[in-house]
């Protein structure tokens, strides 16, 4: 056999070698191999902070349990309200109190929870564990979540994004139409700017209040920065002038946008400026408003999917099952609102294990059935689980619904994340709810653009500068 | 030292560790830490000397937060002791029913006032709040008042939460005052020709005085700490526009985790609490 021949034969064989070694490790699972390596620790406990209320769900009654069943670790949850999540990870870090492994956190705290020293870069465990190619099923939106400053510190878990949700029999309504047409001279459908957002809520509010109002929105403090800044980047602003990091929130289009959306509220149902998340999706179960702009949750629940199951029984019977329209909210560029990357605390005494967990819950297969509880609050984020024939088949209207999560996820904006973001963010919150109070528009955002320079001046304008821009390079932070 | 000295240092010795721990070291620490850049989020912790009391001296949102803790403590204190000193006035005397009135008149005080604060969240609401469907049946048409957004309702929404938990503890520390003035100086004066006014106003006013001055200055400094009722009801908004120092304070320390900015603003009203405080018991010893 010629030298050649040997070499060529040798080649071979060693592909063949390395495809075979491949397909091996294809054919275990993300999930399968996280739960053959965790089950050395069997016997121990993982301590998550968690959500409280219906998002622990999933891991007191399905995920926590399986977990438990199949690697024999147990999954203890430390529910925590939303706003106290981000102090219960710093002040447990800072105290060194090791109460964590797993964290369940906020992907545009990401910055700032790095920079106190609170999460364990996975990378690490990921080449160890994770199969190539297993975190490309994570739509590539949210794929931009799972990394800062060159390194990945989270898994991305929960698609968020807004949503509008129509009354599909009251848009097709002959006589609405006719009358809508009659009045502004074109066709009744779901409004993709906000001034036709406005002229259709006017319309149903007009024809059929008090019994039904033209829209909701929640406009309570707390979250109402993710509106404003969605209709702000809508609008064509941009948080900061990129060179002297001075805040642009004040502009004469941000000023605009914030008048506008208090020009909306009049529309709306009495009250409106108080009300929260569970107000609307109330309100639209029960069939009292025609559009709502919100999280994907309600989407659901309005078609009648799991809102009999016992987490859920406290919700109002829906009254729009097969009524259910959904499309991209006004604007067409919604905003990615929250979601939640799972993470491993720097103080765990459990790394390994506690991203074994994190590998396997948001694999391919368990996070499909995760998303799919019925009283889930985690939102379809795989492209997996928007082709998923298991979902698309949980109501008629399901492949349109997951369609428009898709894309939503495509077009969507992700939420400021430089260090300091709460700070800016809660800035913006009470600017938008001074404006709801009365305040004019421009002295508000005046305001609230002093405070967003007295946080860039305190952290650092080089700094800043550098985080923006990397932030504002990502192809989802600005509408594309 | 005599054996008889060494006793009596070692029985003050665990009173003055623990005021030691407990208050001396606290405060030092508060001290020392209000000269630092520290904020929890990043690394290190640098001596800056007064910066943080020079920033927090030009805070705007500190003097507005202030401004609204003074205006809520002096509405609400004076309301609260007009109302306690009428409902003591009436319930003094000699009412049927008293001994069923007062112990329900107390029960507001009992609460705990984040429970108290939700409460009224609830009664305040626009769309199913019982007060808007009250004046609705009163006024004979839908009424949809946004009390806790609106400014110009949210801060009579509060200050009246703060009156209803509140009055009764004013109310019972001038019964107290009331009834321990003897009677018999009343049917003296009512001999005299005093009428009812002239008692009140004459008697019974200079008499529970000290008193009266007390329970305001208890309510005042209470007032001024004044967190929960804010939290649950305003959360300080809508915007700023109810924000107390307390809230900021909490804001600042427990939200953002600026230690050493928060130390320095703890130390400013500690300073001003202190002063205005002495600055009272001076005048009322005075009198």
């Amino acid at each position: 056999m010629s030298r050649t021949m040997r070499s060529f034969i040798l080649i071979l064989a060693m592909t063949l070698v390395g495809f075979g070694w491949t397909a091996a490790c294809h054919a275990q699972s993300a999930a399968d191999i996280a739960v053959k390596a965790a089950q050395k620790y069997s016997g121990t406990t993982l301590r998550v902070i968690w959500e409280a209320g219906l998002q622990a769900q999933d891991p007191l009654t399905f995920s926590g349990p399986e977990w438990k069943r199949l690697t024999g670790i147990t999954l203890q949850v430390v529910e925590t309200p939303f706003p106290e999540i981000f102090s219960k990870i710093v002040t447990a870090h800072l105290g060194g109190s090791r109460d964590f492994d797993v964290i369940s956190y906020v992907p545009a705290w990401q910055a700032d929870l790095v920079a106190a020293g609170a999460l364990e870069p996975l990378d690490p465990f990921l080449d160890k564990y994770m199969p190539r190619g297993s975190l490309d099923d994570i739509h590539p939106t949210y794929r931009q979540w799972l990394n800062w400053k060159g390194k990945t510190y989270g898994v991305f878990d929960d698609g968020d994004v807004f949503v509008m949700y129509y009354r599909r029999d009251l848009f097709a309504e002959p006589a609405n139409r006719a009358a809508f047409r009659a009045k502004y001279g074109q066709d009744l459908v779901p409004p993709r700017t906000w001034a036709d957002w406005d002229k259709v809520c006017g319309f149903f509010t007009e024809k059929y209040k008090p019994t039904l109002y033209g829209c909701a929105i929640q406009r309570t403090e707390g979250q109402d920065y993710f509106w404003t800044e969605e209709a702000m980047r809508n609008n064509g602003v941009r948080f900061f002038d990129p060179q002297t990091m001075k805040a642009q929130i004040n502009s004469p289009a941000a000023v605009r946008t914030l008048t506008e959306m208090v020009n909306a509220n009049k529309n709306m149902p009495p009250g409106v400026e108080k009300w929260g998340f569970i107000e609307v999706f109330s309100a639209w179960m029960a069939g009292k408003v025609a559009m709502i702009v919100t999280w994907p949750p309600p989407g659901r629940w309005s078609e009648g999917y799991g809102n009999r199951v016992e987490q859920l029984k406290w919700l109002p019977e829906t009254k729009v099952i097969g009524k259910v329209g959904y499309a991209l909210p006004p604007g067409g560029h919604p905003e990615l609102a929250a979601a939640f990357n799972l993470g491993v605390s720097v103080e765990s005494a459990n790394k390994e294990a506690a991203y074994l967990f994190i590998q396997w819950a948001t694999s391919k297969e368990t996070s499909l059935k995760r998303v799919m509880l019925p009283f889930a609050l985690r939102d379809p984020y795989r492209l997996s689980h928007y082709a998923s024939k298991e979902y698309r088949a949980l109501w008629p209207h399901a492949p349109e619904y997951l369609d428009t999560l898709k894309s939503g996820a495509e077009k969507g904006l992700l939420d400021l994340a430089i260090p300091g973001a709460r700070e800016y963010e809660e800035a913006l919150d009470r600017a938008t709810v001074a404006v709801y109070a009365g305040t004019p528009a421009k002295e508000a955002l005046d305001k609230a653009a002093a405070e967003w320079d007295q946080v860039t001046q305190r952290i650092g304008v080089d700094k800043q500068r550098q985080a923006y821009q990397e932030w504002a390079s990502k192809p989802n932070a600005y509408p594309h | 030292m005599n054996g008889s000295r060494l006793s009596k240092y070692a029985m003050v010795a665990p009173s003055v560790v623990l005021i030691v721990s407990l208050t001396i070291f606290p405060i030092l620490y508060l001290l020392w830490i209000s000269l630092l850049d520290w904020d929890l989020q990043r690394a290190g912790r640098a001596f800056v000397g007064l910066a943080n009391y020079a920033g927090a001296l030009q805070d705007r949102r500190m003097w507005e937060a202030l401004a609204h803790t003074l205006l809520i403590m002096a509405v609400a204190v004076t309301a609260e002791l007009v109302l306690g000193l009428v409902l003591a006035e009436v319930l003094a005397g000699a009412l049927p029913g008293k001994r069923v009135v007062i112990p329900l008149l107390i029960l507001p005080v009992i609460m705990s006032p984040i429970v108290a604060g939700y409460g009224w969240r609830m009664l305040w609401d626009t769309q199913y709040g019982p007060i808007n469907q009250l004046l609705g049946w009163l006024l004979g048409r839908p009424v949809t008042l946004v009390w806790l957004i609106n400014s110009k309702t949210v801060y009579f929404s509060l200050i009246v939460t703060e009156v209803w938990q509140w009055t009764p503890f004013m109310f019972l520390a001038l019964l107290a005052g009331l009834v321990a003035i003897s009677p018999e100086i009343h049917e003296a004066a009512a001999i005299d020709g005093a009428g009812r006014w002239q008692r009140f106003w004459q008697i019974t006013l200079p008499l529970i005085r000290p008193l009266m001055l007390v329970a305001l200055l208890i309510r005042a400094l209470d007032v001024f700490k004044i967190f929960d009722t804010v939290f649950s009801l305003t959360f300080g908004g809508p915007g700023t526009f109810t924000e107390t120092i307390t809230l900021y304070v909490y804001l600042l320390g427990f939200r953002n985790f600026r230690l050493g900015y928060t130390a320095a603003m703890a130390v400013l009203v500690l300073a001003l609490v202190s002063l205005a405080t002495t600055a009272l018991l001076r005048r009322f010893s005075d009198e």
